[in-house]
């Protein structure tokens, strides 16, 4: 009897081995292909940048068209890897927040100070809507400019960051 | 624009005046691409600049390169561009690149922030990474930046890709240009800029048509409430003055006043006098603000509905179907209720107080003092209670949303439910949901049930200081057993008043927001509209001109990137291009469902936004990529565009657009009638009757965007046929992946993201052997293979 198709042969990793990452003199990511042709400037791109930042990263090339996929980027080399996460880290950019100063407004719009890993911030929202909470008390937040943050697990933070964020979620 | 710089010498003297400009909430809004320069670069850039060097451009960042919040420079004078970036460490590392080097200036637009980037000959540096608040900033800075490397490369300007549009189609606003507040999402005012004291005017100006009722209503209940007070006073009389001697004479033996039966029976008679007068006019004053109250929800309903009409497209795509269902619906009865009932029955309830205070401290103050005691409690508890139900009810109004989200998305798409037989987990989905509710609702309840004996308690308190401190005046020979027992009667009267004014804030609150989200609609101006000297253009004659016409839905991409061409009266163009490529948004241009942001699209000359929309529109027939029916007959929909048209022309019309043929086979033929969104009748059927409706209308400009593509090609072919004698004379878009479609067509037009690819007759393009040429020869394989 013939073997259906399995769907999971329609996707093929770059093979980790084989793939080569570098910067070029231009700052821009160059990616030696497991083919052997090479191309910069290459865009990374997370699929599911959600829910597994770390996994199935989409290289494309300048037009947007797709070199590759990247499984995990812990199997590539060491080099490879830093440099792919480096450039992963700046095309991303979500701060956690830790603490929540004060949080005040009305009609949805609200103004907020806040502590983040990588300093203090204060943005506005717009609505409600901007505020969208997973699994597990993880919260995800998209301000008036398009700036993005995240609350790990909300129900971890500090008493006084709780109540002030429970009057909006 | 900034004309001039500043020289070194002025730097000293506007770096004291540099505020902290961190955590700025506001000032950094007034965009500047000149910002003052902190004094700690002062010292470096003395080094740095030559003499007569001024800065043109200077602005800062929020972000740092290592990931964190902090400030970084970029700046530019005529010769050189610096970039100070502290990266943690204790001193910015500077980079300075010569104008002269610089072959381009990029902004790499990543999630969440932005970095400019630096490219010369020999390679590329980043500058500045800053998060998207400054993205406006810096794209601003660009151009101003790049105007100075044009001086210093004068002949480069022409030839260089440096000079990259920037389309600001500038739809979203996102703050308040007054006061630099966030808009609310659902909005376009700024709630903050519309004072709290216009918008209640403006809510009562709907009322004040009614006065004839409403205030007629409203001394009729203060006089109820004048009245209400009265009985306890009867009450007292009767015990005071009739009663107690009553008892007392009989305790001591000695026989009642004979006249007292007569005045207690007038008493009572007085007491349902009085009952009955409330009762009576309770009941008429209720029906009248009824009234009042039904005829401003119609007037506001029918006003915002009307004016949702008008508004634009982009309205409507900005917004939530639900979202302005339930403005319409939901926040138009909550302001019913607060003009008609709110505002009287708070001032009914504060006169009924005063009343009731005035009679007890008459009567004896000091025990008046102590029946006020309770009352801030009872406020206190009111207002604290109030604000926990309101928390309450707020995460339970959430999830009965969360039962109609999931009832929205699970109805209408019952059929992939079935499909992928997912029955089960659509109803675990709603049984979770239904059990929160069940949980949220059983959380009121706790609420509910602790709050009566509270409330009962608190009241209690002022009973018992009543007696304690009344009994003690009695005893005393200072206070009657009447009074005591006015007192009492009030204690529990007060109750409800205060409870009502306790929750007035948040009345006052909830009709505030429901008002901005009404007038948000009736205050919206239609982007798209007619000017005040737009011109009829009874006969157009069909001639279309782009001209460099750029369109963004979303100011982030350009749809239509730059597109210019003209089509002659009676000509038939063909749109073709990938999928996305902006087809149907060139259309949209033409109908002014949008108009461009840059650019102008003329109709025989006329710029389009210079034409009266009723005459452009009533020229124009569309038939849409995803036809929409309305609930009705066949009959109705074909004739929506011209309900004057006769059975005959709707006759004509479907049997142009090849649909008669297929109507007549429904038991009721041509007064069947189609649902939602045409269902009863197959994809192919539906665009048919939408050929027939637009066909119907007699337009001068005919837009068939994907008209024929669910139907069978021999059903095509004779709707060609029928078109083609129909397009005599009319100018006719076509867009159609299957290119056989377009064979009438004089010419095509290629689309390609946004800009015209390839433009000419089919055979002038297959000649050139492009796109086009290449789109057709995979069809015709394609089709060969069909054929087999
Ligand atoms: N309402 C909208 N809001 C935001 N972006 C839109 C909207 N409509 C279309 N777009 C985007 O604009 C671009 C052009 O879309 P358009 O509908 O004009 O394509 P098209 O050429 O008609 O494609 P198709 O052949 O698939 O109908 C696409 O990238 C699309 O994602
Ligand atoms: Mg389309």
């Amino acid at each position: 009897m013939e073997q259906p198709i399995q769907i999971e042969d329609e996707v093929q990793f770059l093979d980790p081995e084989r793939l080569k990452i570098s910067r070029n003199q231009f700052a821009e990511l160059e990616a030696e292909l497991p083919d052997g042709s090479v191309h910069a400037p290459v865009e990374p791109v997370r699929t599911f940048p959600l829910t597994q930042p770390d996994q199935y990263i989409s290289l494309l090339d300048a037009h947007k068209n797709e070199l590759g996929l990247v499984e995990d980027i812990n199997q590539l080399k060491e080099a490879d890897r830093t440099i792919l996460a480096d450039e992963l880290e700046k095309c991303y950019f979500m701060p956690k927040i830790t603490k929540i100063h004060d949080l005040a407004g009305r009609f949805g719009v609200t103004e907020w100070d806040a502590e983040t890993e990588v300093g203090s911030v204060s943005f506005d929202l717009r609505s409600r809507n901007d505020i969208t909470s997973l699994d597990r008390g993880r919260i995800l937040i998209r301000d008036i400019d398009g700036n993005r943050y995240e609350i790990v697990n909300y129900h971890k933070l500090d008493p006084k960051s709780i109540t002030l964020l429970e009057t909006q979620i | 624009m900034h004309s001039g710089g500043f020289s070194r010498r002025d730097m000293h003297r506007m770096a004291r005046s540099a505020g902290s400009r961190n955590n700025a909430r506001r000032s950094d809004l007034e965009m500047t691409t000149l910002e003052e320069v902190p004094e700690t670069l002062q010292g470096q850039l003395e080094d740095l600049l030559e003499s007569e060097e001024e800065i043109r451009v200077a602005i800062s960042t929020d972000l740092q390169f290592n990931g964190t919040y902090g400030t970084d420079w970029v700046l530019a004078t005529e010769k050189r561009l610096l970039a100070f970036n502290q990266n943690g460490a204790p001193t910015p590392e500077v980079r300075n690149i010569a104008l002269e080097a610089i072959d381009q200036i990029e902004i790499r637009e990543l999630h969440g922030n932005n970095y400019m980037k630096v490219r010369t000959s020999e390679g590329a540096f980043e500058v500045a990474r800053y998060s998207k608040r400054f993205a406006p900033k810096f794209a601003e800075a660009t151009p101003e930046i790049e105007a100075l490397i044009d001086k210093i490369k004068p002949e480069e300007a022409e030839t260089s890709k440096r000079h990259r549009k920037y389309v600001d189609a500038g739809k979203n606003k996102t703050r308040c240009e007054t006061c630099g507040r966030p808009i609310p999402r659902w909005s376009d005012v700024c709630p903050n800029c519309v004072e709290k004291g216009k918008l209640l005017v403006r809510l009562l100006r709907y009322a004040i048509p009614f006065w004839k009722v409403s205030v007629p209503a409203l001394l009729i209940m203060l006089v109820i409430r004048l009245v209400g007070v009265y009985p306890p006073i009867l009450s007292k009389t009767l015990i005071d003055d009739i009663l107690v001697p009553a008892t007392m004479a009989v305790t001591g033996g000695q026989p009642v006043d004979s006249g007292a039966f007569g005045q207690l029976l007038t008493i009572v008679l007085m007491m349902v006098g009085a009952h009955v007068f409330t009762a009576v006019f309770s009941a008429v004053r209720g029906y009248m603000m009824t009234w009042v109250g039904q005829r401003i929800t119609l007037t506001l309903r029918n006003d915002a509905f009307q004016h949702m009409s008008v508004l634009s497209l982009d309205f409507y795509q900005q917004r939530e179907t639900g979202n302005l269902m339930s403005r319409i619906t939901q926040d138009v009865g909550r302001l019913r209720d607060f003009i008609a009932e709110g505002l009287q029955d708070i001032i009914g309830d504060s006169m009924a107080l005063v009343y009731m205070c005035i009679i007890m401290f008459v009567i004896n103050w000091q025990l008046a003092l102590w029946v006020l005691i309770p009352i801030p409690l009872i406020i206190l508890f009111s207002f604290y209670f109030g604000h926990k139900m309101h928390k309450v009810f707020h995460v339970l109004w959430r999830r009965y949303a969360g039962i109609s989200t999931i009832l929205a998305s699970t109805i209408p798409g019952i059929r992939v439910v079935k499909a992928f037989t997912r029955e089960k987990y659509e109803v675990d989905r709603f049984q979770e949901q239904t059990y929160q509710v069940f949980d949220g609702e059983m959380n009121a309840a706790k609420l509910w049930t602790l709050y009566q004996p509270i409330m009962t308690f608190l009241t209690y308190i002022g009973t018992v200081l009543i007696w304690l401190v009344g009994g003690r005046q009695i005893l005393n020979g200072e206070l009657t057993l009447g009074e005591i027992t006015l007192f009492m009667t009030y204690m529990t009267q007060f109750l409800q008043p205060v409870r009502t004014l306790a929750q007035m804030n948040r009345r006052f609150l909830r009709a505030a927001t429901s008002a901005e989200r009404v007038f948000e609609i009736l205050d919206t101006a239609p982007s798209v509209a007619s000017r005040k000297d737009a011109i009829d253009l009874p006969n157009m004659r069909g001639q279309v001109e782009f001209r460099d016409v750029f369109f963004s839905y979303d100011s982030e991409k350009n749809a239509i990137n730059g597109v210019s061409f003209t089509t002659k009266p009676g000509e038939m163009i063909g749109l073709v291009g990938h999928s996305g490529a902006g087809k149907s948004t060139l259309i949209n241009l033409v109908t002014r469902f949008y108009d461009p942001s840059e650019g102008e699209i003329l109709i025989d000359g006329h710029d389009s936004r210079d034409i009266e929309l009723r005459s452009l529109r009533g020229q124009i027939g569309v038939v849409l990529q995803d036809p929409f029916l309305f609930e009705g007959t066949i009959a109705d929909n074909i004739g929506y565009g011209k309900p004057e048209a006769t059975r005959q022309e709707i006759i004509a019309a479907a049997k142009a657009a090849n649909a008669h043929d297929f109507i007549v086979k429904f038991p009721d033929g041509y007064d069947t009638t189609v649902g939602e969104r045409g269902a009863r009748v197959s994809g192919g059927e539906r665009q048919r009757i939408s050929i027939a409706r637009a066909i119907l209308k007699n337009p001068r400009i005919l837009i068939l965007d994907e008209a024929t593509s669910s139907v069978d090609t021999e059903t095509e072919s004779r709707i060609q046929e029928a078109l083609g004698r129909l397009i005599q004379g009319r100018t006719v878009f076509a867009i159609a992946h299957r290119l056989s479609t377009l064979k009438h067509a004089n010419r095509l037009v290629v689309l390609k993201e946004g800009t015209v690819d390839e433009i000419g007759t089919h055979e002038e393009l297959i000649a050139k052997g492009g796109t086009y040429a290449n789109l057709c020869e995979k069809q015709t394989e394609l089709s060969k293979i069909r054929a087999w």
